[in-house]
This record gives structure tokens, C-alpha cells and sequence, in this order.
């Protein structure tokens, strides 16, 4: 036997509520020793590590974030499958000692699960800020199993975290079920008691008996399949016919549990307050008046502060792309060949620095926005958008990166991090690209006053109306995939109390997850780099010469038909690498000078008589179908790439992508006609 | 008894029923109110969803479920 233990890496799995503090405490344990993937079949995340501590090794499963082991989602279908499939050695509860009562029904809905487990009461600084003092020792002696008072955000105090978890896995301690399984007993309709009857002694496929009862009481649909499956026949008819008597089987098993917590919670826990108030700030940043006011104000507020440490990243990222003409200079003297020095400057060296340039906005946002969902005001924030987002099937916090998007949708999208949903995560996503970024008011506004002069303005309203369109008919599209009508339930969120922000906490976690968006974000950019460079890679220096030039004059006779010239086409392609591109290669193009690729990567400016030759090689219809095509483009690589990160699926991702590069083309049709008839 | 979304701000009553399919009677019941439980309407505005407190937390719900909880109101 202990050879066998010596040999196997003990397991340990984190549960609970949001809020609760689960992040915190793994990327405290693993550091950066974890790896983020998605469970099989599943686009939910799958947050694993390891930490070692007196020379052993401890694995860590983070398992999805959920309110309760129900089956109303894949989040928790999968959590409760894992911890009922044994890989797990012990199960670490989380609860918020703040808010107890509340927050120890996911041990409640754990209860008759036969895995060790520890219940961690975190936050116990809040509580005792709060005037609470919660008896841990009272509350062990009742559950069977380690209970510890726990900071989650305190590294340096978690011993007795390491012992309770020792002890957890020498002694196989399961929570003591004993007075929940009386209290279901004593349900009225004596329900719990039949089905009880009815399951096979040993459980099924790891669920206890106590489990199976109480969740088929629930209407559980997948574990009614489950029993049923499992029964005899007679069995199956007495099962089916039980089941078919209850109504609001839920409410039924919730008060037992709530009793049970309140037993379990009597003369341990002091202090606890009568009634609610909301403090001064709350006041106002829930009301009617007010409430939306601020949250623009704090989110706007952030972005721009977003920009204070992601301005020195950018600027090194920029300043690597900039060393690329002293390099190629430098490997020119010594001889080397142009298309090695093109490949590994052109491609190469930009792929590190829009890398690390993305990188510096993306950690920058998640540091800001995180802190604010840290310090609990980010539920406000959902609490009063809720109406407005709900009619687009997204929850009140989307509200945050489409601000953000305005700023950048590489940040846009990084902020949609603290939407807990994948699939309205990806929705909000799909929804901030319609934001036209800062990028592109280096481009409209010139090109809306050279073809239009007054009129300009009138394009940029225009711009915003088709904007919104542009979300609304996107959001139909893509919601109905997304975010199933079942999932459009009404808001149901806790608004946890405010607390200060754990730095040391916010910033290893930030740290962490940066270091796995870089790796990914240079891959991404650095395969798109490539084609785009092969694409458009000329030996002597003649956009003529390239693949994108052929293709650009092969389709013109098509490109046409949506208002574009060969030249604006290759332009509006150029835009969603970079939508700063779109002057920069019709400068190329038109004027002459400088590689397709750099005007794409490189920004290089626009060449001094750029106005005069567009003003007399394009018509304005032409050029009102290019703004429109330039902004409702894929926004750019980064943001790709970002998005990439956070949908973690290459599928969505080139779904929004191609969606986008369509839509674009459409409107551009849309508007070249419109505008054939109007000049 | 009263509809929750009735309440006005600074009412406090005991759940006495609540109505719904498995999936909102899960959640509503993982967020801690269930029948028999205390709440203090913190504010309840047209158009906004309502603002709970109950046990030891600050709850949103949405008016169109909280029509269908009924309450005791006690103060």
C-alpha cells in the first residue's frame, strides 16, 4: 500500500461557488505549474497543476465554476462526473465564511459523494471584519471532515490548508451524511425514503445512494436516466411511479439542506447580521438614476487606466518591429541572402513584437478589470445592464468590453474573461468586433472628409447606426447557437460584499495566464505572418510581382461588383491584419513606394500626396463602400488571436472571422449601390 | 401574501412559496432562498431587477422570476 501511494500523485480537486475564492487558491498552489485546457468534448475550461510540498507531489484539478452539483449546465454535469469518477483523491470545498449560510450549499449538494474532502472557510478576514467569529472546531466535529479557516489570498498562512489535506488523504475522512439522510427521511410525501429504497446498495458509477435519491427527487433529469437505466424492471415501474408524484421536488430537498447547513452552522457561528443595508457608494451604483452613469464612468475610467502599464509594454514591442531596418541593413552587409533576411525580419521579428505588444494591452486589462471584478463591483455592473444586455441574450457585464472595444477589441475581448458563461462569452465576443476601435478613426475620419467635406460627420452617424444593426442582427445569428433559450434565464447573482484587493494574488494569476496567451498569440500571428508574407513577397521590391497582386487583378472583375478597385480590395483585405494597414497599402499601392508587406505590419506612413491620387482614382461611392468594409472588417490579428485565447476553440473563432470578413463585403455591396444612386 | 416583486424597498417577509421549472427552483434554491426563508427587499425599482438580502448575502433577481415567489410579508 504505501509503496503504491509513494508511486501515485495524490489529486487534489477545488470546488465551489463563485466568489469563493477557488481561483485564488490554485493559482497560489501551482504557481506556474498549470496547464489550461478544455475537458473532453467540451468547450469548458480545464485548469490543472501540480505544487510539491516536503518533496511529494500534489496534482490540482480547478473544476468549473457552479453554483451547485445540479445538472442545469455542462459546468457542473462535468464537476460532479469527475469527483464521482475517483480521480480525484480529495475534493476541497470552498465556502465564503463571510456569507456561510449561503455558501455551504455546494457542500450541501456534495453531501453523499464518497470522496474525502476538506471545507475550506475562506475569507475569514472579511467575516472578521464583518464582526463574525466562526467556530471551525464545532463545525468539524459535525461534518466528519478537516474544516479550516482560510485566507485564500494569504500564501504564507497555508499550513493549515497542507495538513488538513495530509490528513484527508491518511484517514479517507467522507462527510458525515448521517443528519442530512434523516432530514431527507423526514421529508413530507416520504418520497426520499422510496426512491432511497429503489437504488442498488452500492450506487452507480461512484454516486452514492443518499446522492441519486436526493437528485432524482430533484427532477435531475440526467440522473433519473441514469437510475432508470440501472433498475429491473419492477424496480423501474415503482421508480418511474414515485417520481411521477413529485412536484417541486427541488424546493423539498433545498429546505433539507438548508436545515441541515443550519444545524450544522448553530452556536458556530456569532455575529451574524440581522438585516441588509446597502452602504453609501451601493446606493447609488444600484439605482436607476445612477447606476448605468457610474459603471460608464468606472469602465471607461479603466480602459484608459488599462493604458498606463500597457503603454511601455507596447512601446517595446513597437520598438522590436522597429529594429528591423538596422537588422536587415546589418545582415545585408554580411551578405546574407534577401529572402532569409525578409523571412526573419518581416515575419520573425514582427510576430514578436505584435506578440508582445498584444500582450502588454491584454495583461494590462485583465490586471484592471480584474481588480474591479475583485473588489465585487463588477457585479453592480451586471446588475444594472442587466436589461439593456439581456435583449442582445448576454448578461449585464458584456457591457464592459464593448466599452473596451472602443479602446481596442484586443482588450474587448480579453475583458470578457470575467463573463462565466463560455457561451456568452464567445457571444460577447462575436458582438465587440462590431465596435469600431480607436484604429479606425485614423482612417475614417480622413477619408470621410476627403470624399464627403460637411458631410463627413453624416458617414460617421452612419457608421454608428449600422453598427448597431450590425449587433443586433449578429447577436440573432450567433445566439441561437450560443446561448440556448433554455440558458436565457432570468439574472439570478449573488452582489458579493466589497473587499479590498489582493495584489499579490491578482498579479501571480494575471502573470501566469499572460505568459499562456504569449505562447499562443505568437503562434498565431506567426502563422498568419507567414501566408501573408508569401502572399505578398516580392524579390525586387515591385508590388506587381506578388501572389496577392495576381489575385487582386484576377478577381477585380468581382470585387467590382461590391464598389472595390483591385487596390482597395487588397487594402480591405490588409485591414484585418491591421486596420491602421488600410491607408499604408493604398499608399503602396496608388502612390508607389514601400513593400505590400510592411505597409500591412509595419505601418509605415502614407506618402505626402496620398489625398490628391485617391481623390482622382476612386469615386465616392467607391470610397463610402471602403469605409464601411474597412470598418466593419475583422478588426485585426491581434484581436483574432485574443479572441482565439478566450473562446478556446479554433472553430468559433474562424467562425467570427469568416462572419465578419463576409459581412463586410456585404456591406460594402450594400453601400456602393446605395451610394451609385445617391452621387 | 404578497408577489416578492410587490415588496417595496425596506419590506421584509418569509418565502412562502416559490413556483418554477427544475431549473430555476435549483438555482433559485443554490442561491439560498428557499420556503420558509428570511428576506428584506433592498430595492425594488420598475424595469431593474430586484435587490435581496438573505441569508448573510446581497441577491439580484430578475422581476419576471421574482413574480413567481410568493412572500409573508412580517415588517
Amino acid at each position: 500500500m504505501s509503496t503504491m501511494t509513494a508511486v501515485k500523485t495524490p489529486v487534489i480537486a477545488l470546488l465551489g461557488q463563485p466568489n469563493s475564492g477557488k481561483s485564488t487558491l490554485f493559482n497560489a498552489l501551482t504557481g506556474s505549474h498549470q496547464h489550461v485546457g478544455n475537458w473532453p468534448g467540451k468547450t469548458v475550461e480545464k485548469k490543472e497543476g501540480y505544487f510539491t510540498k516536503n518533496g511529494e507531489r500534489y496534482g490540482v484539478t480547478d473544476l468549473p465554476g457552479s453554483y451547485s452539483l445540479s445538472a442545469n449546465s455542462d459546468e457542473e454535469v462535468i464537476t460532479r462526473d469527475y469527483i464521482a469518477s475517483g480521480k480525484a483523491d480529495v475534493v476541497c470545498i470552498l465556502a465564503d465564511a463571510a456569507q456561510l449560510e449561503r455558501s455551504m450549499f455546494m457542500l450541501a449538494d456534495y453531501a453523499g459523494m464518497d470522496c474525502p474532502a476538506v471545507l475550506l472557510l475562506n475569507l475569514m478576514d472579511i467575516a472578521k471584519e464583518q464582526g463574525k467569529k466562526v467556530d471551525a472546531k464545532k463545525i468539524e466535529q459535525r461534518l466528519g471532515i478537516p474544516v479550516v479557516p482560510f485566507i485564500a489570498a494569504n500564501r504564507k498562512e497555508y499550513d493549515g490548508f497542507y495538513q488538513a489535506i495530509d490528513r484527508a488523504l491518511e484517514k479517507k475522512e467522507c462527510l458525515d451524511v448521517k443528519k442530512l439522510d434523516q432530514r431527507y427521511r423526514e421529508m413530507e410525501g416520504g418520497y426520499y425514503k422510496a426512491l432511497y429504497d429503489l437504488m442498488p446498495k452500492d450506487g452507480i458509477d461512484g454516486y452514492s445512494p443518499v446522492w441519486l435519491a436526493a437528485k432524482a427527487l430533484e427532477g435531475d433529469q440526467v440522473v433519473i436516466a441514469k437510475v432508470r437505466e440501472s433498475l429491473s424492471i419492477e424496480k423501474k415501474k415503482a421508480f418511474e411511479e414515485t417520481i411521477s408524484q413529485i412536484k417541486n421536488g427541488a424546493l423539498l430537498t433545498g429546505d433539507c439542506k438548508f436545515k441541515w447547513i443550519d444545524e450544522t452552522l448553530q452556536g458556530a457561528v456569532s455575529g451574524k447580521k440581522q438585516r441588509g443595508t446597502l452602504s453609501k457608494f451601493d446606493k447609488k451604483a444600484t439605482s436607476k438614476r445612477w447606476g448605468k452613469l457610474i459603471a460608464i464612468c468606472i469602465m471607461l475610467a479603466g480602459l484608459i487606466a488599462s493604458f498606463i502599464p500597457a503603454a511601455p509594454i507596447m512601446m517595446i514591442g513597437q520598438g522590436l518591429i522597429g529594429l528591423g531596418g538596422g537588422i536587415t541593413a546589418g545582415l545585408t552587409a554580411m551578405g546574407a541572402p534577401p529572402i532569409i533576411i525578409s523571412l526573419l525580419v518581416d515575419v520573425a521579428l514582427n510576430t514578436v513584437g505584435f506578440a508582445i505588444s498584444m500582450i502588454g494591452f491584454v495583461f494590462s486589462v485583465n490586471l484592471v478589470f480584474g481588480l474591479i471584478e475583485e473588489v465585487g463591483y463588477m457585479a453592480r455592473v451586471s446588475y444594472v445592464f442587466d436589461g439593456t444586455m439581456t435583449k442582445l441574450g448576454l448578461q449585464g457585464k458584456a457591457v464592459m468590453p464593448f466599452l473596451v472595444s472602443f479602446g481596442c477589441t484586443i482588450g474587448g475581448a480579453a475583458g470578457t474573461r470575467v463573463i462565466d458563461s463560455w457561451g456568452q462569452r464567445v457571444l460577447t465576443i462575436a458582438l465587440a468586433w462590431v465596435v469600431p476601435c480607436a484604429a479606425t478613426w485614423s482612417i475614417v475620419p480622413f477619408l470621410s472628409s476627403l470624399y464627403f467635406g460637411m458631410g463627413a460627420p453624416l458617414v460617421i452617424i452612419a457608421i454608428f447606426a449600422v453598427a448597431l444593426l450590425h449587433m443586433m442582427i449578429t447577436a440573432k445569428i450567433f445566439g441561437k447557437r450560443l446561448v440556448k433559450e433554455e440558458d436565457r434565464t432570468g439574472l439570478i447573482m449573488e452582489l458579493p460584499p466589497y473587499h479590498k484587493p489582493k495584489w499579490g494574488a491578482l498579479i501571480r494569476s494575471i502573470l501566469v495566464q499572460t505568459r499562456d496567451i504569449l505562447w499562443k498569440a505568437i503562434k498565431v500571428i506567426f502563422i498568419v505572418s507567414l501566408v501573408f508574407w508569401l502572399l505578398t513577397y516580392t524579390g525586387n521590391g515591385n508590388p506587381e510581382t506578388t501572389i496577392l497582386y495576381r489575385f487582386g487583378r484576377f478577381i477585380e472583375p468581382v470585387t467590382q461588383i461590391f464598389g472595390f478597385t483591385w487596390q482597395t480590395f487588397l487594402a480591405f483585405v490588409s485591414s484585418a491584419i491591421s486596420k491602421e494597414a488600410a491607408l499604408g497599402v493604398l499608399s503602396t499601392l496608388y502612390v508607389g513606394g514601400g513593400s505590400l508587406f510592411s505597409a500591412t505590419f509595419g505601418g509605415s506612413g502614407t506618402a505626402a500626396n496620398l489625398s490628391e491620387v485617391l481623390a482622382t482614382s476612386i469615386t465616392q461611392a467607391q470610397a463610402l463602400s471602403f469605409i464601411f468594409a474597412v470598418t466593419f472588417n475583422v478588426p485585426c490579428l491581434m484581436a483574432i488571436s485574443s479572441t482565439y485565447q478566450e473562446t478556446r476553440s479554433l472553430k468559433w473563432t474562424l467562425k467570427i472571422a469568416l462572419y465578419y470578413f463576409c459581412a463586410a463585403l456585404i456591406l460594402a455591396f450594400l453601400v456602393y449601390h446605395i451610394g451609385l444612386l445617391i452621387f | 401574501m404578497q408577489k416578492l416583486n410587490e415588496l417595496k424597498t425596506g419590506q421584509q417577509g418569509t418565502i412562502a412559496s416559490v413556483q418554477g421549472d427544475t431549473r430555476f427552483l435549483t438555482r433559485i434554491i443554490s442561491i439560498g432562498l428557499t420556503v420558509g426563508s428570511r428576506v428584506e427587499v433592498l430595492r425594488n425599482e420598475k424595469k431593474m431587477p430586484l435587490l435581496l438580502y438573505g441569508r448573510d448575502s446581497m441577491v439580484a433577481l430578475n422581476r419576471d422570476e421574482s413574480d413567481n415567489i410568493l412572500v409573508e410579508v412580517t415588517v
